[in-house]
């Protein structure tokens, strides 16, 4: 009885020992390759955040108005754009090393995740241009609506800036395969709606403001000779 | 200020060439008319007429006879009008004229706009002559204007070209001007054609140019306004294209402009004062409304331009009645200031930060208007020269944001 137990004991012993020594290279080597990805995320890191600085990166994001100044204690564009770039670092050399092991399943979804890594570097960009746009295109409506004497400037701007997030991550949706078709098409709902929207307010409540900011654009040339009207006499030109 | 001594000899017929600009054009019989009033004025000098064209991407001038019929306005070439002034480089005959100035060796060199002078006043004489009778080297043309007219040279371009340059040029830009073949052949050989031809050739490149160099100067008195036959343009549109051009030649010639203190008076050609008829229509409810939509709805994008004390004293300035609404000098112009700054350091998209502006601006014009609107000509005069003086104090405000942008950091 006691032989018996101990061959078991012995052989399960075998049997956990060879399993850990076929599996030993294959950790070793994931170790080895995360080790790898560390220290090329640390580099990269220190790359990225030194070309940043270079082209001042912040500064020009400020100025074209992707991006508002960083409050004290909260990271800029710069460091954001670094973290990004290590975290994906990171993970890609996980998902590396989880191959080098061999396990069949641990490899096909490491192959999987992997096939997936470049969509989702896409849809992660789509949505920093998209967030930093929306801030440039909320600025922008903002003061324009303003300088029109618009009361609803904000709500106009922050409308703006809204399409633009929801644009930025429908594509980002569909870049990674979420969601089917339900995105594209409530995005072309989405829009569908706010032009027509649109296009019934300027038709019913602002044509005249319409036709002053066309008539402005596309000026009707009057010949030298022609005099002016009253309301070209009573005008203020401001140069 | 010691003068530099004249380096290139004009051509013994004297040859004046004149540059008309503009999207209108002039018939034959204005041409002929230009040249009958240049031959009148000066018989010993020949003169030539070109008119400006724009071709393959750029201005080039051609003989009255040789130019096509003007094709039908698009918004590109509405810009070619010089009387509306703050015209962008690209689109500027200056260059064109300055090549040919140079190239035929003439007397004088002339930028005019295809627009309905005062025929009343010689007034292409009254441009010309300084240049070849009293050796000027540039003459700045000055309108007779409503008084309510042009505010933004009143409020901004007026008293900030005084109080940057030293030199009191009433209406800096004018549009047209007068330059002799030395200057011409100067401005000719500056870099900025070739480092920034966005900017080289507007009018604000062409007075900062002059203004910064040791050139003589004068203005002359040349009647009323010929107004531009496209302006009408907003008052938005307008700051963006001419405060830009402006705070660009500040962000080149920052030593030149540093070093000046106080401004004298520019000599003088003719006499004028201010136009009568109907005053432009004014109304200070709807330029208030806009201004306290602004104060309100822009003060995220002000708070980056401007500093605490003034963003108070601005939203007390629109918590005021409309007849009490008054913004000060001092203020005004150190907002003007702050924004140059701004527009030096980049706190933002430059378009978005001019267009920013703008309900200040009109905020400014509800008071000015509110302030001189019962004055007789002398005490309205003398409240223009109040706000050019503070233009002048405030310069130790604008020199220490300028060089210390970070003192004040919002």
């Amino acid at each position: 009885m006691w032989e018996q137990t101990q061959r078991i004991f012995l052989e399960s012993l075998e049997r956990v020992l060879h399993g850990a020594a076929r599996q030993l290279p294959g950790a070793l080597a994931m170790l080895f390759l995360l080790l790898i990805a560390v220290a090329a995320a640390l580099v990269l890191r220190g790359v990225v955040r030194r070309v940043c600085e270079r082209v001042s990166l912040d500064r020009r994001l400020r100025e074209w108005g992707f991006a508002g100044p960083v409050a004290e204690g909260r990271p800029g564009p710069s460091q954001l754009i670094a973290r990004l770039v290590t975290w994906t670092v990171l993970a890609v050399g996980f998902l590396v090393g989880l191959s080098a092991f061999e396990a069949a399943s641990t490899s096909a979804l490491a192959a999987r995740l992997l096939d997936f890594v470049p969509h989702l570097l896409v849809a992660v960009v789509i949505v920093a241009v998209g967030l930093a746009g929306s801030r440039a295109a909320e600025r922008s409506v903002l003061i324009g609506a303003v300088n029109m004497g618009l009361h609803s400037a904000r709500l106009l701007g922050l409308g703006a800036r809204w399409l633009v997030v929801i644009l930025a991550f429908g594509i980002a949706l569909d870049q990674l395969g979420v969601g089917g078709r339900v995105v594209p098409v409530s995005l072309a709902i989405l829009f569908g709606g706010v032009v027509l929207a649109l296009a019934l307010a300027v038709g019913l409540g602002a044509k005249d403001l319409v036709a002053r900011s066309l008539e402005r654009r596309f000026p009707v040339p009057k010949s030298l000779d022609e005099p002016d009207d009253e309301d070209e006499e009573g005008k203020l030109h401001h140069l | 200020m010691a003068l530099e001594a004249t380096a290139i000899e004009p051509g013994v017929a004297g040859e004046i060439v004149v540059a008309i600009d503009g999207a209108g054009g002039v018939d034959d019989s204005g041409v002929e008319q230009l040249e009958l009033q240049l031959n009148r004025r000066f018989p010993k000098n020949r003169a030539t007429i070109l008119m400006a064209r724009p071709r393959a991407g750029e201005v080039v001038l051609a003989s009255p006879g040789e130019v096509e019929p003007v094709p039908a306005p698009t918004s590109e070439r509405s810009a070619l009008v010089t009387t509306e002034g703050g015209i962008p480089g690209q689109y500027s005959a200056l260059g064109a004229l300055l090549r040919e100035g140079v190239r035929r060796r003439a007397a004088a060199v002339a930028l005019v706009a295809a627009a309905q002078h005062d025929a009343s006043a010689d007034w292409l004489g009254l441009l010309l002559a300084p240049v070849l009778e009293g050796g000027f080297e540039y003459v700045c043309p000055t309108y007779l204007r409503r008084r309510a007219d042009a505010p933004l040279n009143t409020g901004i371009i007026y008293p900030l070209t005084r109080a940057l340059y030293g030199q009191r040029l009433r209406q800096p830009l004018g549009g047209e001007a007068a330059l002799s073949l030395t200057l011409a052949a100067r401005l000719l050989d500056d870099p900025d054609w070739r480092r920034d031809p966005v900017h080289a050739g507007s009018d604000a490149w062409l007075v900062a140019k002059v203004l910064a160099g040791r050139h003589r100067i004068c203005q002359a008195w040349l009647g009323a306004w010929p107004r531009a036959s496209h302006g009408d343009e907003g008052a938005s549109e307008t700051l963006v294209r001419a405060l830009g051009l402006v705070f660009r030649e500040m962000e080149r010639h920052t030593r030149c402009w540093q070093r000046v203190e106080g401004s004298q008076p520019v000599p003088t050609v003719g006499s004028g004062s201010w136009l009568g008829g109907e005053a432009p229509r004014v109304s200070v409810e709807r330029l208030l409304d806009t201004f306290r939509l602004g104060a309100r709805e822009l003060a995220p994008v002000w708070s980056l331009v401007l500093p605490p004390a003034t963003l108070l004293a601005l939203r007390q300035a629109g918590a005021a009645r409309a007849d009490a609404f008054r913004l000060a000098d001092d203020a005004w112009a150190r907002i003007v200031y702050d924004f140059a700054v701004a527009y030096f350091v980049k706190t933002m998209e430059r378009r978005q930060l001019l267009a920013s502006l703008t309900p200040l601006y009109l905020g400014w014009i509800a008071s000015f208007v509110q302030e001189t609107q019962g004055l007789e000509e002398p005490a309205f005069e003398a409240r223009v020269e109040a706000l050019c003086a503070a233009f002048e104090t405030q310069k130790r405000y604008l020199i220490s944001r300028w060089r210390w942008p970070d003192g004040f950091n919002p």
